[in-house]
């Protein structure tokens, strides 16, 4: 089944008076369950991709489908409970909420979509990415790596059905890259969680599913 | 999707706690505003209180039989006795002569108003014979005797026992021992007043049977307004005024130094909580990334602009219930001890007034709240992916 399928998606920007065409009429799909890597040498479009798949941003033109459904032209509040219920988001500056502890952090989006079980829900969370010996630590206390697989954990909060994934190891040492992108295939095989993730490194693009290449705002090849 | 209270206020409490240094100087700006306000209004409400009362006490009846227009004194005091003391709700009258004098103690003089009156009647009708700080009460046959004023004795350096010498509006002059200095608490009663029995001021000013006014006491105050029509048929007088006319001039004063006394604390309270709104605005222009994150999870706008809001909120609650608190608690000290001023001489105490008090905590609340909505609004409007990617 496509989770995610675009139609001539494009998506322009104005810098001064020039317009630049982030993305120039990208088709492509990903199935249900499927690691998907996107690679791309930088401003060929590939982080816009992402964002407009993620609902963060809107196309010039073009259509989204995310499960079949149209989402291109959802109001912003549709677009906010479809992100919080079906998108887990996962960004190479980790960006944690500093003034929460790590299981608040994962906690935050299981309290958004009114679950009751969030305190148990975010420490399993935690455990399968490692952490259940970090629940009460601040982000400030963590290594990157740690701080990265609480962005995971978070992501997971509500059971997205995608992963999106910005050069999530970008910031990262070999090590902890390493562990991030085990810890993604772990999720995508043990809980067919459908993932696609940015990245500029041949070997982590490589341990995915199958590749999207980005060049000068299209896909080279499938 | 409705805004999750909730889930806002447990993110805005998380935020607003983490700087605890500033919290505490926030919320100590909103707890002095809120109490100032409290405090001083206290005062002043204690302050005219005492002021309406001192003068009511000492200076006016509940009703004021006052002469008709372009005329000096109401005359034929004796027939009009005889009809007040006949109605029922007249507990008491004291008719008084009102003159001018120049009062001299060897090179220093004075001019003051001379107040005689029968000092039997005026025990019955105000306490101002009861106001003595020293010395006693003239008596209806005192000849030679006068009381002085405790501001006006100062300024002429008399005593009780001292000689002073009167010089009457008429040219008559005449020297008087001081039998007792008076003090009301009345600051123009107090600086340049002499009071007579009203025989002597007849003897001196060759007047009889009149008076320039007469205090009313009745059963109840309140029944003033009932009772100024059948007095004026029945003593066939015209001018009567009540004693909240009376002290009008006091309320007015009360007003004006209200409407100051508000301005300066309603500067204050905007200072504290323009210093919300800023705290609020520099952490909204800090975290806009977090912000960016927390849309890109799934929060919508409405859910940004409460939890910044909120964190106002919660400064409000903070600050102006301990605020309402701290007033509280000073208002009932300075009720209970009272505290002693130098310039009017009278010992003032605060009044708490349970309206004022609400109408200060709600103000204050929504005052601060306000302080929150700009920021608040700016923290909804941030767009998710300038916001994560910084630019």
């Amino acid at each position: 089944m496509e989770i995610i399928k675009t139609s001539n998606l494009k998506k322009s920007y104005m810098l001064g008076k020039v317009e630049v065409k982030a993305l120039n009429g990208v088709d492509t799909s990903v199935e249900q369950g499927e690691f998907v890597a996107i690679m791309g040498p930088s401003g060929c479009g590939k982080s816009t991709f992402l964002n407009l798949a993620g609902m963060l941003d809107t196309p010039t033109s073009g259509e989204i489908y995310l499960e079949g459904n149209d989402v291109t032209n959802m109001n912003s509040n549709t677009r906010a409970e479809y992100r919080l219920k079906y998108i887990g988001f996962v960004f190479q500056f980790f960006n944690l909420f500093n003034e929460l502890t790590v299981m608040e952090n994962v906690m935050f989006p299981m309290m958004l979509n009114k679950l009751s079980d969030y305190k148990d829900r975010s420490k399993e969370l935690l455990n399968l990415v490692g952490l259940g010996d970090r629940l009460h630590h601040l982000p400030s206390e963590l290594s990157g790596g740690q701080q990265q697989r609480v962005t995971i954990a978070r992501s997971l909060a509500n059971n997205p059905k995608i992963l999106l994934a910005d050069e999530p190891t970008g910031n990262l040492d070999t090590k902890s890259s390493i562990e991030i992108i085990e810890l993604f295939r772990k999720l995508n095989q043990e809980r067919e969680q459908t993932i696609v993730m940015v990245t500029h490194s041949p070997e982590i693009g490589g341990m995915a599913d199958r590749i999207l290449h980005f060049r000068d705002g299209t896909i080279e090849n499938i | 999707m409705p805004v999750d209270l909730r889930c806002a206020l447990f993110y805005s409490g998380k935020d607003i706690f983490k700087n605890r240094k500033i919290f505490i100087i926030i919320t100590l700006s909103i707890i002095l505003a809120t109490a100032n306000i409290i405090v001083i209004n206290g005062l002043i409400n204690g302050m005219i209180e005492d002021l309406v009362d001192n003068t009511v006490e000492s200076s006016v009846g509940h009703l004021n039989i006052y002469p008709d227009n372009n005329e000096r004194f109401i005359e034929g005091i004796g027939i009009k006795e005889q009809r007040l003391a006949a109605l029922k709700e007249v507990e008491a009258y004291s008719p008084r002569i009102s003159a001018t004098g120049v009062l001299s103690n060897k090179e220093l003089s004075v001019s003051n108003t001379i107040l005689a009156l029968d000092p039997d009647k005026e025990r019955k009708t105000t306490k101002l014979l009861e106001k003595l700080i020293r010395g006693v009460a003239v008596n209806s046959n005192d000849k030679n005797a006068i009381l002085v004023s405790s501001r006006l004795a100062e300024d002429l350096k008399l005593d009780v026992g001292d000689e002073a010498t009167l010089a009457f509006e008429n040219g008559i002059i005449k020297v008087y021992t001081v039998k007792g200095i008076v003090r009301t608490g009345n600051l123009d009663f107090d600086s340049s007043t002499i009071i007579m029995p009203i025989n002597e001021a007849y003897r001196q000013l060759a007047i009889d049977n009149m008076a320039s006014v007469i205090l009313i006491k009745l059963s109840d105050k309140s029944m003033t307004e009932m009772y100024r029509p059948i007095i004026m048929q029945n003593l066939d007088v015209n001018n009567i005024k009540t004693w909240k006319e009376e002290t009008e001039f006091i309320s007015n004063f009360a007003n004006s130094w209200r409407s100051i006394s508000s301005i300066i604390s309603g500067v204050g309270l905007i200072a504290a909580a323009i210093s919300v709104g800023i705290v609020i605005y520099i952490n909204v222009i800090h975290k806009k990334r977090q912000i960016g994150i927390m849309k890109a999870i799934g929060t919508n706008n409405a859910f940004i602009f409460t939890v910044f809001l909120m964190e106002a909120a919660i400064f409000g609650v903070i600050g102006v219930s301990i605020g309402d608190f701290l007033g509280y608690l000073a208002i009932k000290y300075f009720e209970a001890n009272p505290f002693y001023d130098a310039i009017s001489q009278t010992w003032i105490s605060a009044k708490f007034e349970s309206r004022l008090f609400y109408i200060v905590t709600i103000v204050s609340f929504v005052v601060t709240i306000l302080a929150g909505v700009y920021p608040a609004i700016k923290a909804s409007r941030v767009e998710i992916i300038k916001a994560i990617w910084g630019t």
